[in-house]
């Protein structure tokens, strides 16, 4: 069992998210950087979709009151009993251990795996926090949460090579989008508007949409206004004032503003992590170069699994300044 | 039929844009086929007024496929008609503080617009926006009222509204601009039930008037505890 000493900002349980219960118009949820989350996942040996804390911005201290094998995935200090230890990194702490994790220095959401993933009460098939909907709420100080039985099976001292980790600091980003469903509810200047221009995130964002500001996109004689349809996290919505809502992982099922384009999922958990005041830019893609880039992810994400299984070698490669690393071979 | 795709991992199949109930016979009608035709790649259909959108697994499948495997599907729009639910409500006074100015607005007795909102039978078309959020299709134009100015920032659960000709049921306590006429006791959504929603796509609605004492029984039968 964990106990929580500290909660200073949003923190909520989180898995790959609720599926089927869409058309009762309950949201999908799940981790808003999914990227970052497996990773944590796969540090401790747990699948990927095992639930784990997701915090923003700044994260908790919690005290182990028995042993576990921990991992904290972010550009974030981390102090097991005061002593610094590495973020990416699976540790074991024992009965009696507090570890604290800081500030996020880039990105905006941050991940704590434990092996065996936090036991929860499953709600419509999902642990993840929708908590709008009564399904789970936000962890507050002095919760205490149960971790699942793999705990024995956890192993620490897996650690990502820092050329494997994402790197959330950009202040400008492009995501790939696939256009329409609503492209006529738009003049030709307005799409090229929408791919051309940088678009600012705002601090009206959360879980459920990012707003943006920048150049108003032009809406045609059809107006802003659609037959109210689905929705899906991604989806770039644009309300009569002409500035575009991306809606994330807690997004509404259905709604009624016109759809300019859909981010990719390759890029969703990009964008999640992108700071307000930060800008992206929206570069158009086809269905089948959105799809090949999900697989790229996907491949990824693989061989990281491997490599930190044991299963896969990683070679440095030296690129003049840069150090890259290949994930390779069989051990 | 027009599909189009909804980023990734989503097509769009749309029946044009309407708000009627064939069309909307059309879209269940679909989306029980391809839920029925157990393809190893769906993940869910999600159902509205004229479209409908089919998610998949894109590992598994590409647009194209998933396009052609909804296109072979054989489908009969018949009527789509689910069961009829009875939604007591209690109008006007504190659950519905807004009663008044719809009246007024309308040039109406808060008793007529009592009248008029209690006697016809609503349509489900679908549920969205909030879980067991049901949208409904059959107000009577004599109490259409605009919007609030200014989005009230609590609306307890049950809370009965009109939205211009729309009127509709918060299934969760939620900030919200509907004009409130009134509350059900009733629980739109809870989780632990199967199904969650106490409504469901296709279902028919008729709210029936109940008086303070009849609210507060049904409440505390619903939710386990006194309305505070």
């Amino acid at each position: 069992m964990i106990e929580l000493l500290r909660v200073p900002s949003l923190l909520t349980v989180q898995d790959s998210g609720r599926k089927g219960y869409r058309k009762l118009g309950v949201p999908v949820s799940g981790y808003m950087d999914d990227y970052s989350a497996r990773i944590a996942n796969y540090l401790v040996g747990n699948p990927c979709d095992a639930p784990l804390l997701e915090f923003l911005l700044m994260g908790p201290t919690i005290k182990f009151n028995a042993s576990a094998v921990f991992a904290v995935a972010g550009d974030v200090d981390v102090k097991l009993n005061g002593a610094p230890v590495d973020p990416w990194t699976s540790y074991w702490a024992k009965r009696g251990d507090v570890l604290e994790v800081g500030v996020l220095k880039s990105g905006l959401y941050g991940y704590i795996a434990f092996a065996g993933g936090i036991k929860c009460e499953k709600l419509l098939g999902s642990c993840s926090t929708y908590a709008r909907a009564n399904l789970g709420r936000p962890l507050s100080e002095g919760d205490k949460l149960t971790l699942g039985y793999a705990i024995l099976t956890g192993k620490e001292g897996c650690r990502l090579p820092e050329e494997l980790r994402p790197d959330y600091s950009a202040e400008e980003i492009t995501v790939g989008v696939v256009l329409g469903p609503d492209l006529d509810h738009f003049t030709e200047e307005g799409v090229r508007m929408f791919l051309s221009e940088a678009y600012t995130i705002t601090p009206e964002s959360d879980r459920m949409g990012y707003r943006l500001d920048g150049r108003t996109i032009e809406h045609s004689e059809k107006g802003a206004g659609i037959v109210t349809g689905p929705l899906v996290p991604g989806t770039v919505q644009v309300p009569p004032n002409g500035k575009p809502i991306v809606m994330m992982r807690d997004a509404q099922t259905t709604g009624g503003y016109a759809r300019i384009g859909v981010v990719s999922n390759a890029y969703l958990h990009r964008l999640a992590q992108l700071r307000p005041s930060f800008k992206v830019r929206f570069r158009e893609m086809s269905v089948e170069d959105a799809r090949n880039e999900l697989f790229k992810k996907e491949k990824t994400l693989e061989a990281i699994r491997l490599f930190l299984e044991g299963r896969l070698r990683a070679y440095r490669i030296k690129a003049g300044e840069k150090s890259l690393i290949a994930l390779a071979g069989k051990v | 039929m027009n599909f189009k795709p909804l980023g990734d991992s989503g097509l769009l199949i749309s029946f044009g844009e309407v708000i009627d109930e064939e069309t909307n016979d059309r879209v269940h009608a679909l989306a029980g086929a391809i839920e029925k035709a157990g393809f190893e790649w769906l993940v869910e259909v999600v159902p509205s007024y004229s479209s409908l959108a089919v998610i998949y697994d894109a590992k598994l499948i590409d647009f194209e496929g998933v396009k052609q495997a909804i296109e072979r599907i054989e489908f009969s729009a018949e009527r789509f008609e689910g069961r009829l639910v009875e939604i007591p409500v209690l109008y006007g006074g504190e659950h519905g503080p807004d009663l008044e100015f719809v009246a007024e607005y309308n040039g109406l007795t808060p008793e007529e617009v009592i009248e008029i909102h209690s006697r016809p039978i609503y349509r489900v078309y679908f549920l969205g926006f909030l879980p067991g959020f049901a949208y409904l299709g059959g107000m009577d134009e004599r109490i259409a009222t605009p919007r609030l100015e200014k989005p009230r920032l609590k609306v307890p659960a049950g809370s009965v509204g009109i939205a211009g000709e729309q009127t509709g049921i918060y299934p969760i306590e939620s900030p919200g601009g509907w004009r409130l006429i009134g509350r059900t006791p009733l629980r739109l959504f809870n989780p632990s039930r199967k199904p969650p929603t106490l409504l469901r796509p296709g279902d028919r609605v008729k709210f029936v008037p109940i008086d303070e004492e009849e609210f507060k029984e049904l409440y505390k039968a619903e939710w386990g505890h006194e309305n505070d």
